[in-house]
C-alpha cells in the first residue's frame, strides 16, 4: 500500500493536492466536454468568423476576440507607461518614507473591487467619453475606448507592483558602479537598471494583459454589448468610439440563461469560455515562467 | 543636453506616480463625498425595499459574509494541506514547481469561468439551484492560491534552525509539522487569508450565476435553493438600472460600505505585506 506508513497530516496533505488537482482537472474538462458540439459545428470559422447570430445558428466569434484584444490593448496603453514610470520614481528616487506612502495608497487601489470600477465607470467615465467624443457623433458614452480606460486604471496597480519589485531585484551596486562611470540618474536608469529588469517588466506585462483580458464585470457595465462590430478596415480607429462586445461581456450578459439547455447555442458559449482560458493560460504561464519566483502579491 | 534629459525623465516618473496617487484619492474621495449622506443607522439595519430605492442592506451585508466565512473554510484547510505538501512532503524540485506553476494558473482563471462552472456543474448538474455553498465554495477556490503561495512563503522563511533542532530532537516529521512549522506559520495564513476575503468580498462575475438574487432572500435556511443577497450584485443590478435620485444615493452608499469592508479587510495585512516585499529585496 502506498499509504501504509503515511500519518494523518501526510495523509491530509495528499487529500487537499489531490483535490486540487482534480478541482482544476473537472475545471477543464468541463469547458473541453462541453465546448465540443459548438466547436463541431463552426469548426475554424468559430474563431475567424465575424458573426454571431444564435437563432440561424452562426456562431463566429471573431468579433468579440477582436473587442477583447482592443479594449486590453488600450488598457495596456495607458497602464504601462504610467505604471513602469510610477515604479521607477518609487524604487529609484523616492526616499524610504515617502516610498511606503505611496506603494500603500497603490495597495489599496488594487484592492477596489472591479463592480466599483464599473459603477465609476457607468456614473462618470462614460459621460466624459461621451462628450470628448461628440466630434465623432457617438450613440452613446458606452464604447470600447471607455471599457479600455476603466481597464488601464484597473490594471495599473499589477504593474506597478510587480515592475517595483522587478526593479529592486537589480543589485544596488550596479547603480553604483554606473554613476560611479559619470552616467546620471536617467541614463543609469535607462542603460542599466530597465535592461536588467526586462524579465520581471515582461512578466507584469503579461500578467495585467491576462487580468485585462479576463475582467468582466466593470467592462460589461461600459461596453454597450453590441454583436458583430467588425470594423470594416484593421487600421480604422472608428470600433474604438461605438459599442463593443467582449467574450466576458458576452459570458456575463443574459445570454448564458438562454443558451443553457440547447446544446449547440451552449456548446458555442462554452467554447467562447474555452477560448478565453486558453488565452489567459498561456499568458498566466508565460509570465510565471518569467519570473520564477514570488509576485503572486502583485 | 543630458542634463536636460534628465530631468525630463525624472519628472515623466514622479508625473506618472502622481497620477497613480491621484487615481486612487479621486475615486475614494468621491465615493466616500456620495456615500457618506446615504449611510444611516436605518440604512445599515433595514432590509431592501422598493428596489432598493429606501430601506437599507443589512440582508446584503450578511449575506456577503456568509459568502465570506464559507470562502474561507474553504480555501484555509485546503491552503494547509497544499502547502505543506509543496514544502514538506514533496521531495521533487521539479514536482514542487509544478504545483506551484499550477497555483499561479489557478489564481488567474478569470473569475466569470468559476461562475460558469459553477452555473453547470452545482446550479444545473447538481441541481442545486442557487445556493450560498457554491459561492462560497467557487471563492475560496478562487482565493487558494492566494492563501496558499502566501503560506508556501511564510514556511520557507522558517529558520532552518528551528527545524534542525526538532530533528535533533528525534521528533518525527509529523511532529515537527504540529510542534514547528504550522505554529511559525500561522501569520501567513491569515495574512493570506485576509488578502484572499478582501478580493472575494468584492467579486460579483463568480456569484451572479450561482449564489446571489437581487432582492427577496433574507437568512438561508438550507442549501438548495438557498440564495443570499451581496453587496457587489447588488452594486451590479443598480448600476444597470437605477435611475431615481434615491435608489442612486442607496448605490453610493452600498459602494462606500463594500469598499469599507474591502480596506478593512487588508489593511490589517498591509504592513506585513510591504514588510514582505521590501526585505526579499535585501536578503
Amino acid at each position: 500500500m502506498l499509504f501504509q506508513n503515511k500519518s494523518p497530516i501526510a495523509l491530509y496533505s495528499w487529500f487537499s493536492t489531490v483535490f486540487l488537482l482534480g478541482s482544476m482537472g473537472m475545471f477543464l474538462f468541463v469547458f473541453v466536454y462541453q465546448s465540443i458540439p459548438g466547436l463541431a459545428h463552426s469548426k475554424l470559422s468559430f474563431i475567424t468568423g465575424d458573426v454571431w447570430y444564435y437563432r440561424s445558428e452562426l456562431f463566429g466569434a471573431g468579433a468579440m476576440i477582436l473587442g477583447t484584444l482592443l479594449v486590453a490593448w488600450v488598457g495596456l496603453l495607458i497602464a504601462v507607461p504610467i505604471g513602469i514610470g510610477a515604479a521607477i520614481f518609487t524604487s529609484e528616487i523616492l526616499p524610504a518614507k515617502l516610498r511606503i506612502l505611496v506603494k500603500i495608497t497603490i495597495e489599496l487601489l488594487a484592492g477596489i473591487p472591479s463592480v466599483i470600477y464599473g459603477l465609476l465607470g457607468v456614473l462618470f467615465l462614460r459621460n466624459w467619453v461621451y462628450k470628448l467624443l461628440t466630434p465623432f457623433d457617438p450613440l452613446s458614452g458606452d464604447t470600447v475606448l471607455t471599457a479600455g480606460l476603466l481597464l488601464g486604471i484597473m490594471i495599473l496597480p499589477t504593474i506597478m507592483t510587480m515592475a517595483d519589485d522587478a526593479l529592486r531585484n537589480v543589485p544596488a551596486a550596479q547603480r553604483l558602479a554606473a554613476r560611479g562611470l559619470g552616467l546620471n540618474r536617467a541614463e543609469t536608469i535607462c542603460l542599466i537598471v530597465l535592461p536588467q529588469a526586462r524579465a520581471g517588466i515582461m512578466a507584469a506585462i503579461l500578467l495585467a494583459f491576462g487580468r485585462a483580458v479576463g475582467e468582466t464585470i466593470a467592462v460589461f457595465l461600459v461596453i454597450g454589448r453590441q454583436d458583430n462590430r467588425w470594423p470594416e478596415s484593421l487600421f480604422s480607429l472608428r470600433p474604438l468610439f461605438e459599442a463593443g462586445q467582449t467574450m466576458t461581456s458576452k459570458l456575463g450578459g443574459s445570454e448564458v440563461n438562454i443558451a443553457y439547455g440547447d446544446t449547440l447555442h451552449w456548446g458555442a458559449m462554452m467554447s467562447l469560455g474555452l477560448v478565453l482560458l486558453i488565452i489567459v493560460g498561456l499568458v498566466t504561464h508565460l509570465s510565471a515562467r518569467l519570473i520564477k519566483c514570488g509576485a503572486v502579491h502583485a | 543636453m543630458r542634463n536636460i534629459m534628465n530631468i525630463l525623465f525624472t519628472s515623466f516618473t514622479a508625473f506618472a506616480a502622481l497620477v497613480g496617487c491621484g487615481v486612487f484619492i479621486a475615486i475614494f474621495t468621491v465615493i466616500f463625498y456620495r456615500g457618506l449622506p446615504a449611510i444611516s443607522f436605518e440604512f445599515l439595519t433595514d432590509q431592501i425595499r422598493v428596489a432598493g430605492a429606501s430601506g437599507g442592506i443589512i440582508y446584503n451585508l450578511i449575506g456577503t459574509l456568509i459568502l465570506l466565512v464559507s470562502a474561507l473554510l474553504v480555501s484555509a484547510p485546503l491552503a494547509i494541506g497544499i502547502a505543506l505538501m509543496q514544502t514538506v512532503f514533496l521531495n521533487n524540485g521539479a514536482l514542487k514547481k509544478r504545483l506551484e506553476l499550477l497555483l499561479y494558473i489557478l489564481n488567474g482563471v478569470p473569475s466569470i469561468l468559476f461562475g460558469i462552472f459553477g452555473f453547470i456543474v452545482f446550479v444545473k448538474y447538481l441541481g442545486l439551484g442557487k445556493s450560498w455553498l457554491t459561492g462560497g465554495f467557487l471563492l475560496g477556490m478562487m482565493i487558494l492560491p492566494t492563501v496558499t503561495i502566501a503560506l508556501i512563503e511564510r514556511i520557507r522563511s522558517i529558520p532552518k534552525k528551528y527545524l534542525e533542532a526538532a530533528t535533533g530532537l528525534g521528533l518525527r516529521k509529523s511532529q515537527i509539522i504540529f510542534s514547528v512549522i504550522l505554529p511559525q506559520s500561522m501569520s501567513g495564513l491569515t495574512t493570506g487569508s485576509l488578502l484572499g476575503l478582501a478580493r472575494a468580498a468584492g467579486e460579483t462575475a463568480p456569484i451572479m450565476y450561482t449564489a446571489t438574487i437581487f432582492a427577496g432572500a433574507t437568512i438561508p435556511t438550507g442549501i438548495k435553493e438557498s440564495p443570499v443577497l451581496a453587496l457587489p450584485y447588488h452594486i451590479f443590478v443598480l448600476a444597470q438600472d437605477a435611475f431615481a435620485p434615491a435608489a442612486i444615493q442607496n448605490l453610493w452608499g452600498a459602494a462606500l460600505v463594500l469598499i469599507l469592508l474591502v480596506f478593512m479587510l487588508s489593511i490589517f495585512v498591509l504592513p506585513l505585506r510591504l514588510k514582505i516585499h521590501e526585505e526579499a529585496h535585501h536578503a
